[in-house]
């Protein structure tokens, strides 16, 4: 445990500089959009009504209020989060593969500590699932951070305010990051954290064997898939509901529990047995 | 001691051990000697299980290999394992943090021996060096048994040296050590036990202090008799 | 210390030759401390079981003692320090005439040239 709690605040560490980046990033990306975008708002309102007299009423009907809905679905403020995903979705792999790769032997070491492999693989799930929700609380700081900046920029007639929870329910992929609901919440995190423990396993499966292994890996996340789904492809063969909505989520988290009970079982035999430095 | 008894070992198509055993004792510096890709690594990367064996068994004081041995047994391969960007100190408070068995004052003692400055980073350390900070991770452990793979390859004369004189010193003395080489000149006074390796098995096992007592003869000698033979 | 050893005779039996051309040459005196046979591996760049064993079977043949704990010294014991001394001088006479006696030279031939040669060495 000890052992497992220290390789958690390493592979932290190791990853920080890059996560410090991906936040300021983030930070800088999304309020300067607030800015650019309130202020172009603004100056296209004053143009239209002082240059062309548009009528505030008209103005209003034909460009809608400023919120802080234009802001979200911009690529100001998608772009950086669709980064973090890319991100992340490259360190799942990245996060195994620098420790072989090259000249760089710290698999070695990693694997000659006086604890169970299955640590290091802990730890660097773990990380990876820490760091995500640090990215999501931080979206959470920066959301009203930007309203503030838009309410500053545009003035009261010519925008529409909108809670936090009202801006995350209007926008499609942030519901999904922050849904309103603690169960739903522990759906989308448990999918993503069994995709992690999915893709580990196929990581091991190449590490493990190679060529065969990158087959081994894939047929191993179709099974997977295919165990995790099962209900759903059941119900698109008879081409009907067959469960009811609350027996569709116990079963489909009693399957998600076994996917990732049957991925940490075969890592631990490969990280035990076959896997190769 | 470490018995290893029929290790074989198959790289696709390639038998690359075909049935290997051997011993090595503790107190005892034995030599696994053949030429590059008879599978030197593999066996000492087999007897740390950081590569799986198609058959055969190993053992380390009568018992099988577990997480606990790695506080008894370390292996130093012919490349550093630590992160290129740690500095030397941090290195070794990694080893501190996770090792039972990490001797502070020995590592303290290995940094002045080598005279290695512990806030280098190890990436800006030259070859020689390198091999010395990873000499010293593996040597800073109180562990019965040293795994070296190749410890004078590709390094300076002085840094050769260097890492000679550890072997006549209280840093090894009373430990079981294996190392490989292709390269048996340098070291030939220093080891206790030879080992020749060729197409996957052992050709010959023997002391080499016996071997110059009862017929005479250096290990260049055998290695001569026996490869060319 | 410094010893050329070759590789093909056990390097212990070569250790011991090195310390009786030493007490022989008196560069080693009686009761004079030698090196721990860990100082001594490191020296001489051997194994250090090797430099045990030549101290044991030193120890054995008398030609260095150990008090205790104290450091081991080379014995005082006048007649083990002949011996030696007579060893060496017999094993070189051994060699000398092993190399002159096919030249067939009279003995008092050799015995002349000698004691020109080693007056002339001497001075």
């Amino acid at each position: 445990m000890k052992s497992y709690l220290k390789l958690v605040n390493f592979e932290i560490g190791r990853f920080m500089k890059i996560y410090l980046v991906l936040i300021g990033l983030t930070i800088l990306s999304q309020l300067i959009g607030v800015i650019i975008l309130s202020k172009s708002y603004v100056a296209n309102a004053n143009e239209a009504i002082y240059e062309y007299l548009v009528p505030f009423g008209q103005f209003i009907e034909e460009y809608g209020r400023m919120s802080m809905m234009s802001v979200v679905d911009s690529i100001w403020f998608m772009g950086p989060i669709a980064l973090c995903a890319a991100a992340f979705l490259f360190y799942i792999f990245f996060i195994w593969y620098r420790d072989w790769v090259g000249k760089n032997t710290f698999i070695y070491r990693l694997f000659m500590l006086p604890t169970a492999r299955l640590n290091v693989l802990l730890s660097k799930a773990t990380t990876i699932f820490l760091l995500v929700l640090g990215l999501v609380a931080m979206q959470l700081i920066l959301l009203p951070i930007g309203s503030m900046l838009m309410k500053w920029n545009v003035p009261l007639d010519f925008r529409t305010d909108m809670t936090i929870r009202e801006i995350i329910n209007n926008s499609h992929y942030l519901f999904i990051l922050i849904p309103d609901s603690f169960i739903q919440f522990l759906i989308n995190y448990g999918l993503g954290f069994m995709a992690v423990f999915v893709l580990f396993t196929a990581i091991l499966f190449e590490r493990s064997f190679r060529w065969k292994g990158v087959l081994l890996g894939i047929v191993y996340c179709l099974i997977a898939s295919a165990i995790f789904l099962a209900p759903l492809i059941y119900e698109f063969g008879i081409q009907a509901s067959f469960f009811y909505p609350v027996e569709l989520l116990i079963i489909e988290i009693i399957l998600g529990i076994l996917v990732i009970a049957i991925s940490i079982w075969l890592s631990k035999f490969l990280l035990n047995k076959k896997v190769t430095v | 001691m470490i018995e290893v008894k029929e290790l074989k070992k198959k790289f696709g198509r390639k038998q690359i051990l075909n049935g290997v055993s051997f011993t090595a004792n503790k107190g005892e510096i034995t030599c696994l000697i053949g030429i590059n890709g008879v599978g030197k690594t593999t066996i000492l990367k087999g007897i740390m299980n950081l590569t799986p064996m198609n058959s055969g068994q190993i053992f380390i004081d009568g018992k099988n290999l577990s997480k606990d041995t790695y506080e008894k047994i370390t292996f130093i391969p012919d490349a550093i394992t630590m992160i290129p960007t740690m500095t030397i100190a941090q290195a070794m408070q990694f080893m501190q943090d996770y090792y039972k068995s990490w001797n502070q004052s020995r590592a303290t003692e290995l940094l002045s021996f080598f005279r290695l400055k512990q806030e280098d980073k190890i990436s800006s350390l030259s070859k020689g060096n390198t091999a010395k900070v990873n000499l010293l991770l593996g040597l800073a452990l109180d562990v019965d048994y040293l795994l070296m793979d190749e410890p004078f390859s590709g390094i300076d004369i002085f840094s050769r040296e260097q890492i000679a004189n550890v072997f006549t010193s209280h840093l090894v003395e009373d430990r079981g050590v294996i190392i490989t080489t292709h390269e048996i000149n340098d070291i030939e006074h220093l080891i206790d036990k030879v080992v020749l390796l060729d197409n996957g098995i052992v050709l010959k096992e023997f002391s080499t202090e016996e071997m110059r007592e009862d017929e005479g003869k250096s290990v260049v000698d055998v290695m001569r008799e026996v490869y060319q033979g | 210390m410094n010893v050329n050893l070759n590789k093909r005779e056990p390097v212990y039996v070569q250790v011991i030759r090195h310390f009786k051309e030493q007490i022989a040459t008196r560069n080693l005196n009686p009761g004079q401390e030698i090196p721990s046979r860990r100082e001594l591996a490191n020296q001489l760049k051997i194994n250090p079981n090797t430099a045990q064993r030549a101290y044991k079977e030193m120890e054995e043949q008398g030609l260095i003692y150990t008090e205790g704990n104290s450091p081991s010294k080379i014995t005082k014991d006048e007649k083990i320090l002949g011996a030696v001394r007579e060893e060496l001088i017999g094993q070189a006479i051994d060699s000398f005439i092993a190399a002159i006696g096919p030249i067939d030279v009279p003995l008092d031939e050799v015995v002349g040239l000698i004691r020109e040669k080693y007056r002339g060495d001497k001075e």
